[in-house]
């Protein structure tokens, strides 16, 4: 986590002052950052008016827990990317609901963002500092890893269920998963160091 | 697998975190997973940085503006126009004493401990008689942060875990009173420990509650209110 980052600086603030209910503050705070949620969201629950009510869910609970919110301990936009993505599942639950996983459109968005925190391409999202660490980590695994560990993570997927979607066996996809992750936290690691 | 061998083998409890975030440890191991994060500091910590590393991935999708209906709604029922101005963040602090009240006879035992374990660290500045009071300031996740000791004159401040502060914060401790503005008692020093003199009237009598509070670099500007959110707070007891 960068604490230099001027956009995280400026999200922590707005936080600070949610926690203090200032309303002003939760408004441009939601302006900010609500099209990155939404975009996630639909990624995952892939119907938007799911994904309209589970973003309104995650703002009204980021309302009333940004006092438990630890500045120190999380960049803001993970902190509520958290909480979207377990309300987003805990809705599929909810709704009984198996999405269709289009690994393919996925693997393509993956493949822009990884472009885009290259120095010179065109930048398709405004990336933070810690995304653009975590693409160029990612940019140095396998593909194949790559999209194993985002397979899980956006669908809330089992070894299994992985190995299910690339037609592999499970004991390489846990493998994959296992090592991917290791590579990302040592990557990562020096990212942080330089 | 037991929740021994977790605190033992940092590569198991690293993988286990991992899975946990990413959402590969499914059932059981992910139910008896989630007890252990509940009480283990190691366990919470490595889930955190775990999820400071992934989190970025929601960041990877295209945005999508929302409609404007979500706002409306997320308005409607949070009942933004119907709010009153809210209370200072001290003043609801106060709110919540009764339930620190609650907590002291259970708190007491645990005190107890907590003393013990501070004495037997090494003291800062030099062989500190043994300790008359001790706190234990939590987040409100329950996860102990700051320990104090200290006697009638001076306490001895510890921050527990390695949380960073921003260069432009600072955190402030602060003794709350039952009754009335709550009193500063200086700044912490982020990692290792600090000891700060006690004004007089300072006591965990009469300041049952310390507190912590995020604030501008230097301390707040109002020694007699926070300016910034309380992050951690405790029962002051006398032992």
């Amino acid at each position: 986590m960068s604490a230099a980052d001027p956009q995280q600086t400026q999200m922590k603030a707005w936080l600070v002052a949610v926690a203090q209910r200032d309303a002003t503050a939760f408004r441009e705070l939601y302006e900010a950052t609500s099209p990155k949620l939404f975009g996630f969201l639909q990624r995952i629950l892939q119907r938007s008016e799911w994904a309209e009510e589970v973003l309104q869910e995650s703002y009204v609970n980021i309302w009333n827990n940004a006092g438990k919110y630890e500045p120190a301990l999380a960049a803001p936009m993970t902190w509520m990317t958290t909480i979207a993505r377990n309300k987003a599942f805990d809705a599929l639950r909810r709704h009984d609901a198996a999405v269709e996983i289009d690994a393919d459109g996925f693997a393509q968005e993956v493949a822009q963002a990884l472009e885009s925190s290259a120095p010179s391409p065109l930048a398709m999202l405004e990336l933070s500092e810690d995304a653009a660490a975590l693409a160029h980590c990612l940019r140095r695994m396998e593909a194949l890893h790559r999209q194993a560990i985002a397979l899980a993570y956006y669908h809330d997927l089992s070894h299994g269920e992985v190995a299910a979607q690339l037609e592999l066996p499970v004991g390489t996809v846990k493998t994959w998963i296992r090592r991917g992750l290791e590579r990302l936290r040592s990557c990562l690691s020096k990212q942080e160091l330089a | 697998m037991n929740h021994r061998n977790l605190q033992r083998n940092d590569r198991l409890r690293e993988q286990l975190a991992a899975g946990y975030v990413l959402g590969t440890l499914k059932g059981g191991a992910r139910r008896r997973f989630e007890r252990w994060l509940a009480v283990d500091q190691l366990i919470n910590q490595s889930v955190t940085r775990w999820e400071s590393r992934l989190g970025p991935l929601a960041e990877f999708t295209r945005p999508i503006e929302p409609p404007a209906r979500v706002w409306q709604g997320i308005e409607q029922q949070l009942r933004f126009h119907a709010t009153p101005a809210q209370a200072p963040a001290w003043r609801r602090l106060h709110s919540s004493l009764s339930f620190w009240r609650g907590l002291g006879l259970a708190a007491s035992a645990l005190a107890a401990v907590l003393a013990t374990v501070l004495v037997l660290q090494p003291q800062p500045q030099g062989p500190a008689p043994s300790p008359t009071s001790v706190a234990m300031l939590a987040a409100d996740n329950g996860q102990t942060v700051v320990a104090v000791s200290g006697d009638a004159k001076r306490i001895t401040v510890r921050v527990v875990s390695v949380a960073q502060v921003a260069a432009d914060r600072s955190l402030e401790l602060w003794a709350v009173p039952t009754q009335g503005a709550p009193q500063s008692l200086g700044l912490l020093s982020e990692n290792g420990a600090v000891t700060l003199a006690l004004p007089e009237n300072v006591t965990p009598q009469t300041m049952p509650v310390l507190a912590v509070s995020l604030e501008p670099k230097g301390g707040s500007p109002n020694p007699h209110a926070p300016s910034g959110p309380i992050l951690y707070k405790g029962a002051w007891l006398r032992i």
